[in-house]
This record gives structure tokens, C-alpha cells and sequence, in this order.
């Protein structure tokens, strides 16, 4: 990667949709949208409902299919000139395994994004991405059959400790880990009593889980990623070169950006451009500098006051 | 219809004016440089920020929601809209005052956090846009005539549309829906009543100046047509009287209004445009959040969904499916 910007799956599409509005081959990767065995309709609308400072949808991975997806979007890809990551969901182990097996084959795929962390997905009433044990066999699943691909798992937050399921995934086979995915929550309609999205319940982006994928995204790195040297792909309401940095110096080394793509499709390139001029402040040779060099000063010393 | 091939962008605007219409409506027209060819039926993202808050700074407000003026609470900082909300351009023509500008005309209602912002902005504020976004109306054949049938906010794009028919010399009616009087976001002309037995009439302003009669209906009988907005199309069609082949309608409005008015005109066997509208997160057919159902013969339960923003918002009406 030229540089450590991506989307984030399912904001931007399969290829070229945001191709007028940004060019994307400035970006250093492209996440496709969720890509799943059999193509799925996904929910009935209302599937998005803003918050406060957020969005929930319910998607409900609504996707092409593997095999339209080879056929018509593959050949864009290539046209596209970057790493391409496609991320991969699925209902059942063998799902995943079928697309992971056919993606393996697929030259312009540089890596998979294994997406066991989609509110939706389930398997025996349990989330993929919310049990080490689901985690670790469906990670070595896909492991066997994308041999050639970087795997990337994208871990769900919606669990009590998420160092250890990026333990279970990094023990399982690995290279990556992506966080966070959307973080399960409602919205009710007061006037009606009635949850406002067909689904009932969605899945939290936006700059309102920024602070909390921040932290995740540390102690995935402090607790796993640093010592198995593991990249991370941070991601969680970013939308300025700010925030971009926060989830850099918390111990990401790559960034998706997600919903701040629908206000402007532009954000990367104008994050990258924030991340130059960083660098360029602060003396830093390579922006690599800063990753995972979040410092603890001794409690009490050398906080910035608010009212200083 | 397949996905928009015209050149789309983000754009910074100019706010050349932002007036109160009606009770709840706005008239906001936009100074856009280099904004591509535009058509009646597309749309705009705009940013709903309000410039004239001081930027990241708390500010004790009192928030009023728009649906229910009772529920009134004191919340710390002003909420701000994250995503962009999209408005039907409801005009676009050469700025006449700045050489390579379009001016944008918007019209918009009231109802929440995002409207009220743009409410409040004022002649000079910058704001940003994405557009021009999904696919416009099909305009009739030499020959035929146009009805347009808007209802409360779905009537902005009618009168872009009007314009562009009045360019085309399309003949037409515009039959306007509303709740009661003092929502309809248009202008009386000088001297012409509009007609209570629904008569077309050079009553309307905005259609009048482009050769187009019309009919306004109110649901409590305050203005026009007392009823719906299909009690007055029907008088409008019987008036016209004209073959099939002669009449094409154009509707926009509530999700139950367009169902009603695109049976009726089908069963007229009339082509029927119907411009869709869909809560949206990004307009550019990335999120797949605004999808409608339409017939697919090929798909096993014999429908699939497509995406209002970029395959409509405008819809053949005998593809789509009324839930
Ligand atoms: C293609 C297209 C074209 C359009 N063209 C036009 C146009 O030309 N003119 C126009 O005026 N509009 C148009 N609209 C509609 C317009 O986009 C919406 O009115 C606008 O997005 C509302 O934004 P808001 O932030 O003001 O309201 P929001 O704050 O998003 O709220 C919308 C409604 O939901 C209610 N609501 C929100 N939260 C709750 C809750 N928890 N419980 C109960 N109720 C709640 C609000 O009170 C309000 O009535 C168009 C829409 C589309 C898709
Ligand atoms: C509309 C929408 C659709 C999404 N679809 C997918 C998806 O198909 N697969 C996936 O792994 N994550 C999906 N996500 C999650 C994002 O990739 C990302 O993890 C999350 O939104 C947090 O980043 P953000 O706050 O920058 O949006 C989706 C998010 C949104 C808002
Ligand atoms: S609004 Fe995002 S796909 Fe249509």
C-alpha cells in the first residue's frame, strides 16, 4: 500500500460508484462491499436512520453474489490499479469457505476481509465474530482455502473483551486485523412506539463511536497486535486527518474510512493531505513514526489542561 | 434506465436568496460554479450545517422538535445533521449575474434538524452540495401533452419541469396537492383564481410563465378542489379527454398520493413517470439504503430492488412495486 487510506466495506460500493466525485486510485487500498456465496436482496427500507453525531443501518448485506461479483465487478477492480481487499460474509463456515476458494483464484484480489462481525450474520444464535472459539475455526476455515491471499479478519465490538477475539484470530492464522465494525444499537420512533428501521435494530457508525474504536483499536494493539507484529486497519467515525491520527498513534497502521464517505466521498484524500502536513509539523521522515506511539505520562504530569 | 453516466460532483454554493413561502416552506436559490447539466427529476446532497454557529463550541439550545412543538428540551450543544439531505432541484439555469455559475432553486419544507438549518441561512453563506444526483424525467413526444402531479414537497421538481417543458413547447397541466392553503409552496398569479370544479386555469405563476395551466387540490377544501389530489386529476383527465397515446403523466409527492395516481392513470393506459423518494445516506448508490421494490421476471420471487438514487428517482410506473 502507498499509503495507509481505504474505504471501508459497504460505503463505497463494489468499484467505481463514487468514480466522479474522487479518484481512488490516490487511495493506498479498496475494501469492497460485503460479498456473500448467493446474492442477497438484503432488508426492507427504512435501512438507515441518523443519530446523534452517527447512523444505523441494516443493510442487511445486500450484494450481488460471488458469481455476478467475479463476472461484472472484478474487471473494474482491475482497472482500478490498487490492492484490492474484498471483504467476505457468509451464514455458515462452508458460505465463507466457497467464495474464500473461488477469491483464491481471483489475481487482482490482494487480500480478503473476513467480515464475521455483521450484526446479521449468525450461526446456531451466536455471531461469528463474538465467540474465540467461532472466531479461531472460522479464521483457520479460510486460512485453508485462501492460501494465497492476505486474510484480514474484521472483528465485531460488540463483545466484552475484544483483545480476545483478535487473539483467537491472530492464533487462528491472521495477518491482519481490521476494527471496528458497527456496534449494534436501536432507534425508536416515539410518535409510533416502533423501531425506526424495518430490521429493528442496525448498526452504529459515524463519528459517535470514534472515541470508542480508538480505544479498541489500542488494546488490540497493545494486548495482541504489537508483540505478534499484526497490522491493524483502524477505522470508526473517522473523518478529518485528526482523527486519523489518533487511531495511528493508538496503534493502527492502515485506516478505512467509512461513513464520513457519504457527506464527502473526498475525505481521504483530504485526510491524506492532513497526514502530509503533520508530518511535515512534527519533523517526521515517515508517517510510520507515529504508529502505536501512544504515550502514558505518570498520572497527575504533562496532561494538557482544557483551561490552561 | 441504467445509472447515471453524466458527470456528478461536490460543489461549493452560494446562497443568493432564501425566502419563507408559505407556513413551512423555503424558497433557496444557489450560485453554483461549473455545476454540469442538470433535468428535471434530479437532485441535490445538501450539507445542512448552520454557518452562523460558532464552530465547535457548546452552546446551551433549546430543541424544539418540528413533528411535535410539546416536546421541547434543553440539550447542551445544538444537534448538527451528519449526513447530507437531499432536495429535488425544482429549477437550474445560467446565473445571469456570474459568468460560468448556475443557480440552483430548492425548495424545501420544514420537518426536522436538517431543514431547519438550511432555513436559517442567509444571502452570502457558503454552503456545499453533491449533484447532480439520479436520472431526470423522460419528456413527452412532440405532440403529446403533460400532466404533472405534485403533492406537497413533491411539487419542487414540477416546476423545473414545467420550465423544461415550456422550452420543449410541451403543452401540459400541473395538478398541485396540498394539506391546506397556507402549505403551497407557489405563487398566485395576478388576478387568476384557481378553479374550485377543477378546471385548469393560468392560476399558478410558476407554470403559467412556462404555458401551463392548473388545478390545486386541498385535502380540508381550504384552496381549490376540496380532497385529494386524485379527486382533481380525474376531473383534469376527463377534461382532456385525449387518446392514450396523447397524455403522459408525471408525479411526485407521498409515497400513497403516487400510488393512487399512477393506478388511476394506468388504468387510463397512460405512461406514468413517478419520482421516488427514499430516506438516503449518500445519493452516489454506494450504501444501498434507499432501495424500492420493482418487477424482475428473471429473479425467482419476480421482483429485486433498485436503488432510488442513482437506477430513479424517476420510475417507469409499471415496473414499480407499492408496498
Ligand atoms: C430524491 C428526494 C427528493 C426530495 N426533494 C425534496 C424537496 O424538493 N423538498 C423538500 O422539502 N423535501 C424533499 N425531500 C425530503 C427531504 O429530503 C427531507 O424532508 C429531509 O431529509 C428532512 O431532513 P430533516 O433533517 O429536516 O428531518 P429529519 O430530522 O431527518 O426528520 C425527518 C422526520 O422524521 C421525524 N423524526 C425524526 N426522529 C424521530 C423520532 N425519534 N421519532 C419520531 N419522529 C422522528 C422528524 O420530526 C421529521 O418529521 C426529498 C427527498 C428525496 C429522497
Ligand atoms: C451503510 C453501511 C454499510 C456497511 N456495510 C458493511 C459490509 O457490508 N461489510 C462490513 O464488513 N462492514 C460494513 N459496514 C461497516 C463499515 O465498514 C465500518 O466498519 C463502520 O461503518 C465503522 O466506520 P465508519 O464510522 O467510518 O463508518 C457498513 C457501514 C455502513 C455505514
Ligand atoms: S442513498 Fe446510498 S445507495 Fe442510494
Amino acid at each position: 500500500m502507498k499509503n495507509p487510506l481505504t474505504t471501508a466495506s459497504g460505503t463505497s460500493g463494489y468499484a467505481f460508484e463514487y468514480g466522479d466525485f474522487v479518484d481512488l486510485r490516490l487511495l493506498g487500498a479498496f475494501v469492497t462491499k460485503s460479498i456473500t456465496l448467493h446474492p442477497r436482496k438484503g432488508n426492507a427500507p427504512p435501512r438507515i436512520i441518523e443519530t446523534r453525531a452517527g447512523m444505523l443501518n441494516a443493510i442487511g448485506l445486500a450484494n450481488v453474489g460471488l458469481e455476478a461479483f467475479v463476472a461484472e465487478k472484478v474487471p473494474q477492480l482491475r482497472e482500478m490499479g490498487l490492492p484490492v481487499f474484498v471483504n467476505v460474509a457468509g451464514t455458515a463456515i462452508d458460505d465463507y469457505c466457497q467464495v474464500a476458494r473461488r477469491l483464491n483464484e481471483v489475481d487482482v484480489v490482494r487480500g480478503l476481509e473476513l467480515n464475521i462481525s455483521c450484526p446479521n450474520v449468525k450461526e446456531g444464535g451466536i455471531s461469528f465474530g463474538t465467540d474465540c472459539g467461532q472466531v479461531a475455526g472460522i479464521t483457520s476455515a479460510i486460512r485453508a482455502a485462501a492460501p494465497d491471499k492476505v486474510l484480514v479478519v474484521k472483528l465485531s465490538p460488540n463483545v466484552t473483551d475484544i483483545a480476545a477475539t483478535a487473539a483467537a484470530a491472530v492464533d487462528a492464522g491472521a495477518d491482519a486485523l481490521s476494527l471496528v465494525n458497527t456496534f449494534t444499537a436501536m432507534a425508536v420512533d416515539v410518535d409510533r412506539r416502533r423501531p425506526m428501521l424495518s430490521n429493528g435494530n442496525g448498526g452504529l457508525s459515524g463519528p459517535a463511536i470514534r472515541p470508542i474504536a480508538v480505544y479498541m483499536v489500542h488494546r488490540v494493539y497493545s494486548q495482541v497486535a504489537r508483540k505478534h507484529n499484526i497490522p491493524i486497519m483502524g477505522m470508526g467515525g473517522i473523518q478529518t486527518a485528526r482523527d486519523a491520527l489518533e487511531f495511528l498513534i493508538a496503534g493502527a497502521t492502515a485506516l478505512s474510512v467509512g461513513t464520513a464517505l457519504f457527506v464527502d466521498p473526498t475525505a481521504p484524500v483530504k485526510i491524506l493531505d492532513g497526514l502530509a502536513d503533520y508530518c511535515r509539523r512534527h519533523n517526521l521522515s515517515a508517517l510510520r513514526e507515529v504508529i502505536g506511539s501512544l504515550q502514558f505520562p505518570e498520572p497527575g504530569k504533562g496532561y494538557k489542561s482544557t483551561y490552561a | 434506465m441504467s445509472a447515471t453516466t453524466h458527470p456528478r460532483g461536490l460543489f461549493d454554493a452560494q446562497v443568493i436568496s432564501n425566502r419563507q413561502i408559505c407556513r413551512e416552506h423555503f424558497r433557496l436559490v444557489l450560485s453554483v460554479k461549473d455545476f454540469p447539466a442538470a433535468a428535471p427529476g434530479q437532485f441535490v446532497q445538501l450539507g445542512c450545517r448552520d454557518p452562523h454557529a460558532p464552530p465547535d463550541e457548546p452552546d446551551e439550545h433549546e430543541w424544539i422538535d418540528a413533528d411535535d412543538p410539546g416536546l421541547r428540551t434543553r440539550s447542551l450543544v445544538a444537534p448538527t445533521p451528519l449526513l447530507r439531505r437531499p432536495f429535488s432541484l425544482a429549477g437550474a439555469e445560467p446565473d445571469p449575474q456570474r459568468p460560468g455559475c448556475t443557480l440552483l432553486e430548492i425548495i424545501h419544507r420544514v420537518v426536522g434538524l436538517g431543514t431547519a438549518r438550511l432555513a436559517g441561512l442567509r444571502e452570502g453563506d457558503a454552503i456545499d452540495l453533491l449533484g447532480p444526483l439520479g436520472n431526470g424525467f423522460p419528456l413527452p413526444r412532440a405532440g403529446q401533452r403533460a400532466v404533472l402531479v405534485g403533492g406537497g414537497v413533491g411539487i419542487p421538481p414540477m416546476i423545473y419541469l414545467a420550465r423544461a417543458l415550456g422550452a420543449a413547447d410541451v403543452g401540459g397541466v400541473a395538478v398541485c396537492g396540498v394539506t391546506t392553503a397556507d402549505l403551497l409552496p407557489l405563487t398566485w398569479a395576478d388576478g387568476v383564481a384557481a378553479d374550485p370544479q377543477g378546471l385548469p386555469t393560468r392560476c399558478i405563476r410558476e407554470f403559467a410563465d412556462f404555458g401551463i395551466d392548473a388545478v390545486v387540490a386541498s385535502d380540508d377544501g381550504s384552496v381549490g378542489v376540496p380532497g385529494r389530489v386524485t379527486v382533481a386529476l380525474q376531473r383534469v383527465l376527463d377534461h382532456l379527454a385525449l387518446p392514450a397515446g396523447d397524455v403522459v403523466v408525471y408525479t411526485c409527492g407521498p409515497e400513497r398520493m403516487m400510488r393512487a395516481v399512477t393506478e388511476m392513470s394506468q388504468a387510463r393506459g397512460l405512461t406514468t413517470w413517478v419520482c421516488m423518494e427514499r430516506s438516503m445516506a449518500c445519493g452516489m448508490g454506494t450504501c444501498q439504503s434507499c432501495v424500492c421494490r420493482v418487477n424482475d421476471k428473471s429473479s425467482d420471487d419476480g421482483w429485486r430492488y433498485r436503488l432510488v438514487c442513482t437506477d430513479g428517482p424517476v420510475f417507469d410506473g409499471r415496473v414499480l412495486i407499492w408496498d
